[in-house]
């Protein structure tokens, strides 16, 4: 039976701040009871605020940035168990399960890349496009394409700007960069030379998105990366809550679902059938 | 420090927790967070004779004070559980409990004979009660004689302490208790899930996938005890409280109502690491209390009750 990682552990954690982005998103910053080292892009958490009245299943969350010894996730506020994450104070404490997941595969050097994000699918690129670089993909041969329903939503677009790769927004109201989805947006890239028809794919955000880059990559041919943000209970392979459908002739089709949590968070399309073909 | 062991029969457990079937993997995955030798026994997922794939997503869904789950039992399978699961966990020092789950009393004997050979495990569970399969109508957990039959069958098929896993979806528990324990089981688990939903009047879309499921955690706490102490009452073979425990204090609640033993399940989704300190936390709180062993507290609201 698969695992949970073994540099996971269950822990607390104290959070030194919480900044408003905006109506709806939040950046959590927290000090782990024992430092953690550099990690990769694409792993993720589980956070629970400990008070006996918030959620007592915890959510995930990729990590977004570390610095120092402080971890740093973005948080998009939807229900009950983002928001009692959104409204805590300074000095508080949480539980902190991690790091989990697999993360971004190794990158393979000059090979020309797109990173797909949809909304609150952004965060694990931040980290993910500097172990790239260090990986050696070049920076001429990384495009990242942020796509959000509206400019409000691309959060932290700067920071991802500031990078030193090409980072385009593509906003559904076309209130800022191209008009439309980023799967558009990469297929105007492509037809006016800009993205070689070549380029791997690495792709987060919601769920008929990573479908859509599934269907693209098994018409093309082309690899790609999903990270998947599956409902979890547990984050650590004992609830059985994230099955993901493997397909029978990949890499994990020994049995007929994978877990996320363990597994994943990122498949790459041979293993995985999101998309109802 | 106060003494942690109990004795289930001819078992004997350095501490009264156990993890509960289904919420902790199958066999050492929590190792890392929680390591075996802290825990009285761990509890297997249930183990069916074939492969079974489960249910579709969304198979899970929290609600305000407790859980729902529709996973469907997925298992690899007995095959894959001897020759993998079991050899993994033979040297963990702990009690092994194997939970069995079928679809007649005669499935249940089969999967009984196949692991009665099997050295690394302590006992047996049966699950009588998972909501999640045949649409939740619970067959073998409802009618007592069919439980009956269905216990019989795995008693005459091993020599190992076998346990029976209640439902807590039925009027009268207490009927079921005896009824296993003429059946022949050494202990009874109570309890498994209660059957429950959701639903989003908007869309009108279910919480689960199969719409039903089963209800876990704080919310079940009050019911999981009713149900526990029904079963005290009527037999005078241990009892497993299971339903709702999150820390020490819960637990001494089902000592309290006279349980011999408890199982944790949803709470180690809050925490993968709580049974590793469980027990810890347990005798720590007995020892503020000034007490020397879990003994004095077992019984306490039957004598609570009787000194009145
Ligand atoms: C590996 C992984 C990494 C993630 N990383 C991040 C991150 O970095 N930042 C971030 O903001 N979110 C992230 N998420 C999503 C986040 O976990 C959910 O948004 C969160 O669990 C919602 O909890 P809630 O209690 O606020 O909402 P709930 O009350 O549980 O739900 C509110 C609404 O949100 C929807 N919802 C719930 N969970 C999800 C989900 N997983 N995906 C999409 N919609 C959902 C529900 O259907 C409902 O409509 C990640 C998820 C996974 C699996
Ligand atoms: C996700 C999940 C899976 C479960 N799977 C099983 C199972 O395979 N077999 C079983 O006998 N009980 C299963 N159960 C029931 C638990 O073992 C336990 O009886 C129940 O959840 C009540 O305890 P709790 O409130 O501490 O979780 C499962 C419960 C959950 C939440
Ligand atoms: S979230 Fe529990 S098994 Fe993956």
């Amino acid at each position: 039976m698969p695992r949970p990682p073994e540099d996971s552990r269950s822990q607390t954690a104290e959070v030194i701040s919480v900044e408003s982005l905006g109506a709806d998103g939040v950046l959590l910053r927290v000090r782990p009871q024992e430092p953690l080292p550099r990690l990769r892009g694409a792993r993720f958490f589980m956070l629970r605020r400990e008070d006996r009245l918030s959620p007592a299943i915890p959510r995930p969350f990729s990590l977004y940035d570390q610095a120092g010894d402080e971890l740093v996730f973005l948080i998009k506020l939807l229900g009950r168990g983002t928001r009692a994450l959104g409204d805590m104070q300074p000095g508080a404490r949480l539980r902190l399960i991690g790091p989990l997941g697999n993360g971004w595969p190794t990158f393979t050097p000059a090979q020309p890349l797109v990173m797909l994000a949809g909304g609150i699918g952004s965060v694990p690129f931040l980290v993910g496009i500097a172990d790239a670089l260090r990986e050696g993909v070049a920076a001429e041969d990384m495009t990242m394409i942020y796509g959000a329903a509206t400019a409000a939503q691309l959060f932290e677009f700067e920071r991802f700007a500031a990078l030193g790769v090409r980072v385009l927004a593509a906003t559904d109201d076309g209130s800022r960069g191209f008009a439309g989805h980023a799967l558009e947006c990469l297929a105007v890239e492509q037809e006016e030379g800009r993205i070689p028809p070549d380029a791997w794919l690495y792709a987060c955000g919601p769920g008929p998105m990573l479908a859509a880059v599934e269907r693209l990559s098994r018409n093309t041919g082309v690899p790609a990366w999903l990270s998947l943000e599956e409902l979890m209970g547990c984050g650590v392979g004992i609830c059985n809550g994230c099955p993901v459908p493997t397909r029978p002739e990949g890499p994990l089709g020994a049995w007929n679902n994978a877990k996320c949590c363990v597994e994943g968070p990122v498949f790459s399309t041979d293993a995985i059938q999101i998309a109802e073909n | 420090m106060p003494s942690l062991a109990v004795t289930l029969g001819e078992l004997q457990l350095a501490n009264p927790i156990l993890s509960a079937s289904g919420t902790f993997g199958h066999g050492l995955e929590m190792e890392q967070f929680a390591p075996p030798e802290r825990l009285g026994g761990l509890v297997s997922k249930t183990v069916t004779l074939r492969p079974r794939p489960g249910n579709p997503a969304p198979r899970i869904h929290e609600t305000e004070a407790g859980f729902l789950n529709s996973i469907g039992l997925e298992n690899r399978g007995l095959e894959t559980y001897l020759a993998e699961t079991l050899p993994e966990v033979a040297g963990a020092d702990t009690r092994i409990f194997c939970n069995i789950g079928g679809e007649s009393p005669e499935e249940y004997a089969r999967l009984a004979a196949l692991l009665d050979e099997r050295s690394e495990i302590d006992a047996l569970e049966i699950n009588l009660s998972c909501p999640n399969v045949q649409g939740g109508r619970l067959p073998f957990s409802t009618d007592p004689a069919l439980a009956e039959r269905c216990v019989r069958a795995v008693r005459e098929a091993t020599s190992k302490p076998i346990f029976a896993k209640l439902s807590p979806n039925v009027s009268r528990i207490a009927e079921l208790a005896v009824a296993v324990e003429q059946g022949g089981a050494d202990g009874i688990t109570a309890v498994n899930t209660l059957l429950g939903m959701q639903v989003d009047w908007r869309s009108g879309k279910p919480g689960l996938a199969t719409v039903m499921g089963g209800y876990s955690g704080q919310g079940i706490k009050p019911v999981a005890l009713r149900c526990a102490w029904e079963c005290v009452q009527a037999v005078s073979i241990p009892v497993l409280g299971c339903g709702g425990i999150a820390d020490a204090d819960d637990v001494l609640e089902f000592l309290a109502v006279g349980c011999a033993a408890v199982q944790v399940g949803t709470a180690s989704f809050s925490d993968p690491g709580l049974l590793g300190h469980l027990a810890a936390d347990l005798a720590a709180r007995l020892e503020a209390a000034g007490l020397e062993s879990i003994a004095q507290v077992r019984g306490s609201l039957e004598r609570h009750l009787s000194a009145k």
